[in-house]
């Protein structure tokens, strides 16, 4: 199944086939995704939807197919070079440094925009000192627009799961990316909370211009959320198309909830 | 998100008391901490004056294995990597600084820095290997690293001086036992700015990141291979400058001063200290070094059992014991049992950090020096 056609996309896989062993986690997996988008993945567990974030970020290297940003063939780069590229991704298990406080999760996280040299940061040169001073500007206001400023002194290995999974979307944040690739970051989260944070999505777009890629178990706010839905089954693309034409799918509701299903939510 | 009230453990609300505490003694006054930390390193630079001039090159030696400390604590507490070759950076450094002040003729301070960059060169040797292999086989192949650099390097009879021993004649202005006891403890302190600085750079931060989950640090953008690297690089840097030092106690060092117990003894002395926390590892180092020493005075002066049985023999078996010790009741080590006291002289209240008791504790970014 090829990918729509999008003008000017930021992020697209062409054939992405990747295999463990006996297994062929992917099998030609295409979709592009244009500027300032929010694109849906959905799938049952084990559809290879993590696999296909980690073959985009580079952490797997796909065995056939090539993952272009910006136009920019990046299969072979690594995935900290993709990353100073401006694909920010959070992971399934909590993407954070456990020893840190949430403020310095959000310092490190601007590790690729620090200018100073490491002398003039290892003798405290003022000019440091100041850009010091600004990464922790920032981190507070990233954490004000996650509306985490509650957290800023805590520490990790304390905090509860859902409020981890947002402070770990806000250290994506401070990276700067450009694309944000979030995956289920509403595990461990009440209804509530997910239709809060599906605005917040969408405020990411309006006000900080992103790009979204998001996995979400949580199919009817996908569906809310996105303008654009991929269903991947089995490792392969079984359908893509607007929310509705998706939700109306027969055969995607087959692969959810099983034989006789005829639509989605 | 979540309602932090519900939180059946406690943890949570104990942690918004903490936040709460170290807000607080932010604003209070600075004055007592200050006189405190004055009154720390008066008792520390009184030491040389009031020790026994028997024991003073025991002073020395302290300082020198807490200048070993904070270089283990960049390996291990810092980046998570394993080290038991770490006399091997020692050695080498040691031998260069002997080599350069006996054969070259440099002057002490050029001799430190050949020191610095021989170890550095060491370490990017092991470096190169270790960004292959991690736990287990990490920690065999350091100990082959200073198997190989104990039978193979210090075997090199016009570097080390063979059997022999290469002699490192000590500074003019330091010759004396005192004087370079008191060099020592300069050097230390040193290093511990450098190393409170280091944890507030990129680089430092990046580092520790990294120890914490590889993956997430790549996917912020740091480079991981570059950054662990480094970690070895500077580690392998402050143990040269450490082994300069070394040499110059005795004025003489040879091969059989670096083998495989030395190695274990700066990790137990690590671990012990609090791993990933500079203060801790530092104390660590200081017990190791004067523990020997502490025995056989023990044995010499207690004619009672179980004294009249204890000598420096015993200090393995100690090592262990209190390994042990450390490993069931404080994995933080001397760092988490002095926790409150270190909290306060950092500016944050008399009291333990409540989450702040994982082994590998990092020193955070350097907001609590």
């Amino acid at each position: 199944m090829p990918a729509p056609d999008v003008d000017d996309a930021v992020l697209e896989t062409d054939s992405v086939s990747i295999r463990f062993g006996g297994v062929q986690a992917l099998s030609d997996v295409s979709l592009k995704i244009g500027r300032g988008e929010i694109v849906g993945i959905l799938g049952p567990n084990g559809a290879g939807k993590t696999t296909l974030f980690n073959c985009v970020s580079g952490f797997y290297a796909p065995n056939r197919g090539r993952v272009r940003l910006f136009g920019e063939d990046v299969t072979d780069l690594k995935p900290e070079e993709r990353a100073q590229r401006g694909l920010g991704r959070t992971f399934q298990q909590v993407g954070l440094v456990r020893s840190f406080t949430v403020l310095e999760n959000l310092v490190v996280a601007q590790h690729a925009s620090v200018r100073s040299s490491g002398l003039a940061s290892i003798v405290g040169a003022p000019s440091a000192l100041r850009e010091e001073r600004l990464l922790r500007q920032r981190a507070d206001d990233v954490l004000e627009f996650m509306g985490l400023t509650a957290f800023r002194e805590r520490r990790i290995g304390g905090l509860p799961y859902g409020t981890l999974k947002m402070v770990e979307v806000a250290a994506v944040l401070a990276t700067d990316p450009s694309i944000l690739m979030l995956d289920e970051p509403l595990a461990g989260a009440s209804g509530e909370e997910g239709s809060a944070f599906c605005d917040r999505v969408e405020q990411m777009r309006s006000e900080l211009g992103l790009s979204i890629i998001l996995i979400e178990h949580h199919v009817p706010l996908v569906l809310r959320t996105s303008d654009y839905v991929y269903v991947l089954n089995f490792g392969a693309m079984l359908a893509q198309g607007l929310p509705d034409e998706v939700r109306d799918n027969a055969e995607v509701a087959e692969a959810y909830m099983g034989e006789g299903a005829s639509t989605l939510a | 998100m979540s309602d932090p009230d519900v939180d059946p453990t406690g943890l949570i609300h104990e942690e918004e008391v903490w936040v709460e505490e170290v807000h607080a003694a932010r604003r209070s006054s600075r004055l007592p901490r200050l006189l405190v930390l004055a009154l720390i390193a008066a008792v520390v630079l009184a030491i040389p004056q009031v020790v026994d001039v028997v024991y003073i090159n025991v002073v020395s030696r302290a300082a020198i294995y807490g200048i070993i400390a904070v270089s283990m604590n960049v390996l291990v507490g810092y980046a998570g990597q394993a080290s038991l070759g770490h006399a091997a950076f020692l050695g080498v450094g040691a031998f260069a600084s002997g080599y350069a002040l006996t054969d070259l003729g440099m002057p002490f301070g050029a001799a430190l820095v050949v020191a610095a960059l021989v170890g550095m060169a060491a370490a990017l040797v092991l470096g190169g290997v270790a960004l292959r292999v991690s736990g287990l086989y990490l920690a065999l192949v350091t100990i082959a690293f200073g198997l190989f650099a104990q039978e193979t390097l210090f075997n090199i009879r016009f570097l080390t001086g063979g059997g022999a021993g290469q002699t490192a004649p000590r500074p003019e202005l330091f010759s004396g036992p005192v004087a370079y006891a008191y060099l020592c403890i300069g050097v230390l302190g040193l290093v511990l700015l450098f190393d409170w600085r280091l944890t507030a750079t990129r680089a430092g931060r990046a580092i520790q990141a990294l120890r914490d989950d590889e993956r997430v640090a790549a996917s912020w953008g740091i480079d991981v291979t570059a950054h662990k690297l480094m970690a070895f690089i500077i580690s392998g840097g402050i143990a040269g400058i450490a082994g300069g030092l070394f040499a110059s106690i005795e004025q003489i060092v040879s091969k059989e001063d670096f083998g495989l117990s030395l190695s274990i003894t700066f990790l137990l002395m690590t671990v012990v200290g609090g791993a990933g926390n500079r203060w801790g590892v530092v104390q660590g180092g200081v017990l190791f070094a004067v523990l020997p020493t502490l025995l056989d005075r023990t044995h010499e002066n207690f004619h009672v059992f179980p004294f009249t049985e204890l000598t420096a023999t015993w200090e393995p078996a100690i090592g262990a014991i209190l390994l042990l010790l450390t490993l069931t009741m404080f994995p933080g080590g001397i760092a988490q049992q002095q926790g409150a006291l270190l909290s306060w002289l950092g500016g944050g209240p008399f009291k333990r950090d409540p989450d702040a008791h994982t082994p590998a504790q990092g020193g955070g970014m350097g907001a609590r020096p």
